[in-house]
């Protein structure tokens, strides 16, 4: 419950680019790319949850 | 050179849309909010078009012919069970499972000590809404999804699975409901987008509404943080599913804001100032907000009349629409406020006189949109249906 507390989830978001960054220890290619693709599917996540709890 | 019915339909959002605006359009656009009434009219039972929605879409579409409405809602029928089964959620009692096969989905709300959220954990909720979201909620409100901590099963990994695909199957399939009710009908599909408050979704799906109200005595301050927190996730998720071209509204589903679940006083403290802001925020990047005011709100339309001009539309349920029309009518359109239960239980010959009322005293200068005070469900009669719509267009012409 305390890693609750100190978690950065902005609306959109379940898990920061910066937080999923950290586990790749180098991007060989277009990082931007991989940026932006995680951060899509991640928002979906994301409207998973606030829609069950706004439309179900 | 444009297809007849799209001639139709691109008449008819701009009627829709010019009234929304506040302003006149050609004549009063129609747009009743009807869900159950839709199975009965199409011959379906209320378990088929909750649980079937291609039945729901199907009904929608043949009413929204048949009455050749201006627009309607896709599928007004809340809740799509397929979805709330394959999650396990504890708070739907469904048609055909739970109750009757032709009685209206229940919501299910939990005692106070069971609430599904316990007066201790604003804390957690405030500080991280999406984590307590997926960590404490929904393995509350789940008969499927294990409690973190616990070991996993195939059920609980499935509900994710099942209710996933489920959510983009359904919405998705609204894409295409919306192409065929503007083929077929010339239909416009009336709103975009969902919004709920955020001191009414901590009191649906968190506190319950007895839970909340000990709340706003013994730890109010908890419940104002509460609503600062969610309501930049609830203006997230309205814009997410607003109309990219800002024609049609986004609504928000209101229900405990009004007097008696709160007082005025209680309004203005908790309820008001995240609710305005959300709105202020839409409104500012161009999208109106539909205000379904389900109840009695005109003890509270001064705080209302603060928002800007043209940013919602009022929604009359059970308020004086002449009240509603005198206090905000020069700022907003207003729409609804013939009784539901003139709709269910009167003539049409009452029907015609209160559409003429109506009319007369609040559509003068346009800005009003013609529908019932609230979702008409299947007590509502086809001949009324049929005179309040056949009324208006004869008589609220421009």
């Amino acid at each position: 419950m305390n890693e609750m507390q100190t978690v950065d989830r902005p609306p959109g978001t379940c898990i920061t680019w910066d937080e999923k960054r950290k586990e790749f220890p180098t991007i060989t290619g277009d990082e931007q790319l991989v940026k932006r693709v995680w951060e899509e599917v991640d928002g979906l996540g994301y409207m998973y949850i606030w829609q069950v709890l706004l439309s179900f | 050179m444009p297809s007849e019915m799209e001639q139709l339909y691109q008449q008819r959002l701009k009627r829709y849309v010019t009234a929304m605006r506040n302003e006149r359009p050609d004549r009063i656009p129609i747009r009743p909010f009807v869900a159950e009434f839709t199975a009965k009219y199409a011959g379906y039972t209320v378990q088929e078009v909750t649980q079937d929605y291609q039945k729901a879409f199907a009904a929608a579409r043949k009413c929204a012919a048949d009455f050749d409405w201006d627009a309607v809602v896709g599928n007004m029928v809340y809740g799509w069970s397929g979805l709330t089964q394959a999650i396990g959620l504890k708070y739907y009692a469904t048609p055909g499972i739970d109750i009757p096969p032709d009685t209206g989905f229940q919501y299910k709300e939990p005692p106070e000590e069971d609430a599904w959220m316990q007066p201790d954990e604003y804390d957690l909720l405030i500080a991280d809404p999406t984590g307590y979201l997926f960590n404490v909620w929904l393995p509350r409100v789940s008969t499927d999804v294990t409690p973190v901590g616990e070991p996993s099963t195939m059920q609980s990994n499935l509900s994710f699975v099942k209710g996933g695909m489920a959510m983009l199957a359904y919405f998705g399939a609204f894409g295409q409901q919306a192409a065929q009710l503007r083929a077929e009908s010339g239909t416009v599909s009336a709103i975009s987008g969902i919004l709920k408050a955020p001191l009414d979704i901590l009191a649906d799906k968190f506190r319950g509404y007895k839970g909340m109200c000990s709340d706003l005595f013994r730890q109010p301050k908890k419940v104002e943080a509460a609503c600062e927190a969610l309501a930049p996730h609830l203006l997230h998720v309205a814009l997410s599913g607003s109309d990219p071209d800002k024609n049609v509204p986004i609504t928000v589903w209101l229900h405990r804001g009004c007097p008696p679940f709160l007082s005025p006083g209680q309004f203005e403290k908790f309820f008001w100032p995240t609710m305005k802001w959300i709105i202020e925020e839409l409104w500012s990047r161009g999208h109106q907000t539909l205000w379904y005011a389900e109840g009695e709100w005109n003890p509270v339309l001064k705080w209302i009349r603060e928002l800007p001009e043209q940013s919602i539309i009022y929604h009359v349920d059970r308020d004086d629409i002449f009240e509603v029309h005198k206090a905000v009518g020069d700022k907003f359109c207003i729409s609804g406020g013939i009784p539901n239960d003139l709709m269910a239980f009167g003539k049409p010959d009452d029907v015609r006189d209160c559409c003429k009322r109506v009319i007369d005293g609040v559509a003068r200068d346009g800005g009003y949109i013609m529908d019932a005070g609230a979702i008409m469900q299947d007590d509502a009669k086809e001949e009324n249906l049929r005179a309040m719509t056949e009324f208006t267009r004869e008589y609220g012409v421009y």
